[in-house]
C-alpha cells in the first residue's frame, strides 16, 4: 500500500508538470496560433494604422492582389530563387559530400569549413558579399585591374544579374546545410553495398546511380524540403544585399509583406500577402516532400 | 539513417573505393590519386570559403592594401580595424554582442524546459487529441515569420511589452523555435524506456520529478541539439529584433550592423573589422562544440 503522503506529493507533480506543459502550449497558442487568426482576419478588412476605423472589405484584398503587378513579379522572383538555389546548392551539397567523404585529418578540417557559412548570421553574410559585389567592390576591382573587364559590372546594379548574385550568395549559404546532411547520409551507406558492387564490377558513374544515388533519398528529401522553406521565407539577406531593388526586381514577396505593412501602412492587404505566401510555402512544402517521400520508397 | 557520430574513423568511406586487400602493384597509382583528391578538395574547399577568407584577412589590413590586393595575407597585421570598430562613439559591437547574449541566453534558458516539459508530459499521452497538437506544433516549423510579426507586435502591445527586450524573448518562447524544441525532444523521449519511468512512479515520484530527474538526464543529446541550433538562430536573428524591438530600444548585434553601417560602405577596413568582430563568437561557439553540432543536424534530419 502506498502511503498518502506519497500519493499526495506525486499527484502534486502530476500537477507540476502539466502546468509546464500547457504554459508551453498556452504559449504557442498566443504567439502563433492566434497572430496567425488575427492576420487571416484581417486580411478581409482594409485595416491600416493611420485609419481610426477599419472595415470589413470581404474578399477585396484578394481580388486586388490578382491584378497586382509588384505582386506577380515578387512571386515570380521568389519561386524563380527557391528552386534556382534548391536545385543548384543540392547539387553542389552532393557533390561536396562526395568529395569530401573520407577520414583523414585534411577532410575534417575541410568539412569544419564547409559549415562555416552556416554560422554567420545574414547580415553578417550579405555585408561581405556585398563589398565583393558592389559597383567599386573588390570582384569589379579585381577584374578591371586584371583587365577582363573594361568597366565595373552592376553585379547587383542590374535586376538579371542582382537576381543571379542573390541566388550565388544563398546558394553559398545553403550548401554548407545540404552538404553535412549528404555526408551523413553518405556515412550511413552500408558498406558492404559497396563491397558487394566491387565484387561485381559496378564503378564510378555506374555506382553512383545504381548505389550511392538512390541510398542518399532521405537525405535528399530533408535537404531539398529545408532549402525550399528556407528561401521562400528569406529576409535578412536580400535586405542588406538589394533591399528589393534595383526598381523592384529582387523584391521577394517575404519583402513585399513587410513593405506593405511596415511602409505603405497597408496592414490588410499585407495580411492577405501573406496568407498567400503561407498558402505557396504550404503547397509546395507538402507536395515536393510528398514527392521525395513516396521516390524514397520506389528507389 | 543512422547519424554521424557513430565510429566512422577507421573505415574507408562509403562512395569511395573499397580498400580490402589491395593488390601491391595498385600501391604507388593509389597514392598519386589520392593526393590528387585531395589537391582538388583543397582547391574546391579554398574558392568556397573565400568570402570568409576576405572578411578574416581583411580585418588586420588598411583599407589601401584591401582595395590593392584584398587575398594577399595581412602582413604586417595592424589592429587598427578591430581598435576602431571597438571604439565607436555609438558602442555598436560591444552593445550589440552585450544585447544579442541577453535575448539568445534567457530565450533559450526558458525554451528548454518548457520544450522538453511539454514533450515529455504528451509523449506518455495517446490518441487523437496528441496527434493533433503536434501537427498544429509543428506547423510552427514552416510558417514565414513575416505571416505573423504585425499581429504578434500588437498582441505584445496589448499586454504592454512592445518595443522591449521582454516582449521580444516572450514572442521568441512562443514562436517556431519552441516547435523545433518540440520536434527534437519528442524524437528523443520515444526512446526512453516506459519501465524506468513506471519505476519512478512506484518510488513515488510524481511527474515533475521524474521529468527533470531521470528524463532529462537520458535526453542529454536532444538537449545539447535544441541549445546549440536555437542559440543560433536567435542570435542570428533579423527579422524579429528589427521590427519587434524598432530603432529605439538599442540594437541587438544584426540590427545593429543593418542600421549603422550604411555610411561605412566605402571604408573596407571598417566594415571588415566590424564584420570579424560581429562574426567571430559565433565561429567560435560552432567550433568548439563542433562534434554535437553535426550530430544533431544529422538526427534532427534522420527523424
Amino acid at each position: 500500500m502506498e502511503d498518502r503522503r506519497t500519493v499526495r506529493k506525486r499527484n502534486s507533480g502530476e500537477r507540476g508538470l502539466a502546468l509546464l506543459a500547457a504554459l508551453a502550449l498556452g504559449l504557442y497558442l498566443v504567439f502563433l496560433v492566434l497572430p496567425l487568426l488575427l492576420s487571416l482576419r484581417s486580411s478581409f478588412t482594409n485595416e491600416n494604422p493611420l485609419k481610426a476605423q477599419n472595415d470589413f472589405i470581404g474578399l477585396a484584398n484578394y481580388t486586388e492582389m490578382a491584378g497586382d503587378d509588384q505582386l506577380r513579379a515578387s512571386l515570380t522572383f521568389t519561386l524563380i530563387l527557391a528552386f534556382g538555389v534548391t536545385i543548384a546548392a543540392n547539387a553542389l551539397g552532393v557533390g561536396f559530400a562526395l568529395l569530401l567523404n573520407r577520414t583523414s585529418l585534411s577532410y575534417r578540417v575541410m568539412r569544419t569549413v564547409a559549415f562555416l557559412p552556416q554560422v554567420l548570421s545574414g547580415v553578417i553574410v550579405a555585408f561581405v558579399w556585398q563589398t565583393i559585389l558592389t559597383q567599386n567592390g573588390l570582384l569589379n576591382t579585381a577584374l578591371v585591374n586584371l583587365r577582363i573587364l573594361d568597366e565595373p559590372y552592376p553585379w547587383l546594379g542590374s535586376p538579371h544579374a542582382a537576381l543571379f548574385s542573390i541566388g550565388l550568395v544563398v546558394t553559398w549559404v545553403m550548401s554548407g546545410f545540404t552538404t553535412v546532411v549528404y555526408l551523413a547520409a553518405l556515412q550511413s551507406i552500408p558498406l558492404e553495398l559497396h563491397d558487394m558492387a566491387s565484387l561485381d564490377g559496378v564503378r564510378g558513374t555506374q555506382r553512383f546511380r545504381k548505389i550511392t544515388w538512390p541510398m542518399l533519398a532521405p537525405g535528399t528529401t530533408i535537404s531539398v524540403t529545408i532549402s525550399l522553406i528556407t528561401v521562400l521565407k528569406l529576409y535578412d539577406i536580400i535586405t542588406v544585399l538589394t533591399g528589393g531593388g534595383p526598381a523592384n526586381s529582387t523584391q521577394s514577396t517575404a519583402l513585399y509583406i513587410v513593405k506593405l505593412a511596415f511602409t505603405s501602412d497597408r496592414v490588410g492587404y499585407a495580411s492577405a500577402v501573406a496568407m498567400l505566401l503561407l498558402g505557396i510555402s504550404a503547397l509546395v512544402a507538402l507536395t515536393v516532400t510528398g514527392a521525395l517521400r513516396r521516390r524514397e520508397v520506389s528507389l | 539513417m543512422t547519424t554521424i557520430s557513430r565510429d566512422t574513423r577507421d573505415r574507408p568511406t562509403a562512395g569511395g573505393r573499397s580498400t580490402l586487400t589491395p593488390p601491391p602493384h595498385t600501391r604507388p597509382r593509389r597514392r598519386l590519386s589520392t593526393r590528387l583528391r585531395v589537391a582538388v578538395a583543397a582547391a574546391v574547399t579554398l574558392v568556397f570559403v573565400a568570402p570568409i577568407y576576405l572578411m578574416l584577412v581583411n580585418a588586420f589590413k588598411p583599407q589601401e592594401k584591401i582595395l590593392a590586393n584584398p587575398l594577399a595575407p595581412p602582413w604586417p597585421p595592424t589592429l587598427d580595424n578591430l581598435t576602431k570598430a571597438l571604439t565607436r562613439p555609438d558602442n555598436l559591437i560591444p552593445l550589440g554582442l552585450r544585447n544579442s547574449l541577453i535575448v539568445a541566453v534567457i530565450s533559450v534558458a526558458l525554451i528548454v524546459p518548457l520544450g522538453s516539459a511539454f514533450s515529455f508530459y504528451i509523449s506518455r499521452k495517446s490518441g487523437k487529441t496528441k496527434a493533433v497538437i503536434l501537427l498544429v506544433l509543428s506547423a510552427g516549423l514552416m510558417i514565414p515569420p513575416q505571416v505573423i510579426l504585425l499581429p504578434t507586435i500588437r498582441i505584445l502591445t496589448w499586454v504592454g511589452l512592445d518595443h522591449s527586450y521582454p516582449g521580444l524573448i516572450l514572442a521568441n518562447l512562443g514562436g517556431g523555435y519552441l516547435s523545433f524544441a518540440v520536434f527534437v525532444y519528442v524524437g528523443f523521449m520515444r526512446s526512453v524506456p516506459d519501465e524506468i519511468i513506471q519505476a519512478a512512479r512506484l518510488d513515488g515520484a510524481g511527474g515533475l520529478r521524474i521529468w527533470w530527474q531521470i528524463v532529462m538526464p537520458l535526453v542529454r543529446p536532444a538537449t545539447a541539439t535544441v541549445v546549440i541550433f536555437l542559440t543560433l538562430w536567435i542570435w542570428n536573428d533579423f527579422l524579429n529584433p528589427l521590427f519587434i524591438l524598432g530603432p529605439l530600444q538599442g540594437q541587438t548585434i544584426t540590427t545593429g550592423l543593418y542600421l549603422t553601417i550604411g555610411q561605412y560602405s566605402v571604408d573596407y577596413g571598417q566594415l571588415f573589422g566590424i564584420m570579424f568582430l560581429a562574426g567571430v563568437l559565433p565561429v567560435i561557439g560552432y567550433l568548439t562544440v563542433q562534434k554535437q553540432f553535426v550530430a544533431g543536424l544529422t538526427s534532427g534530419s534522420a527523424k
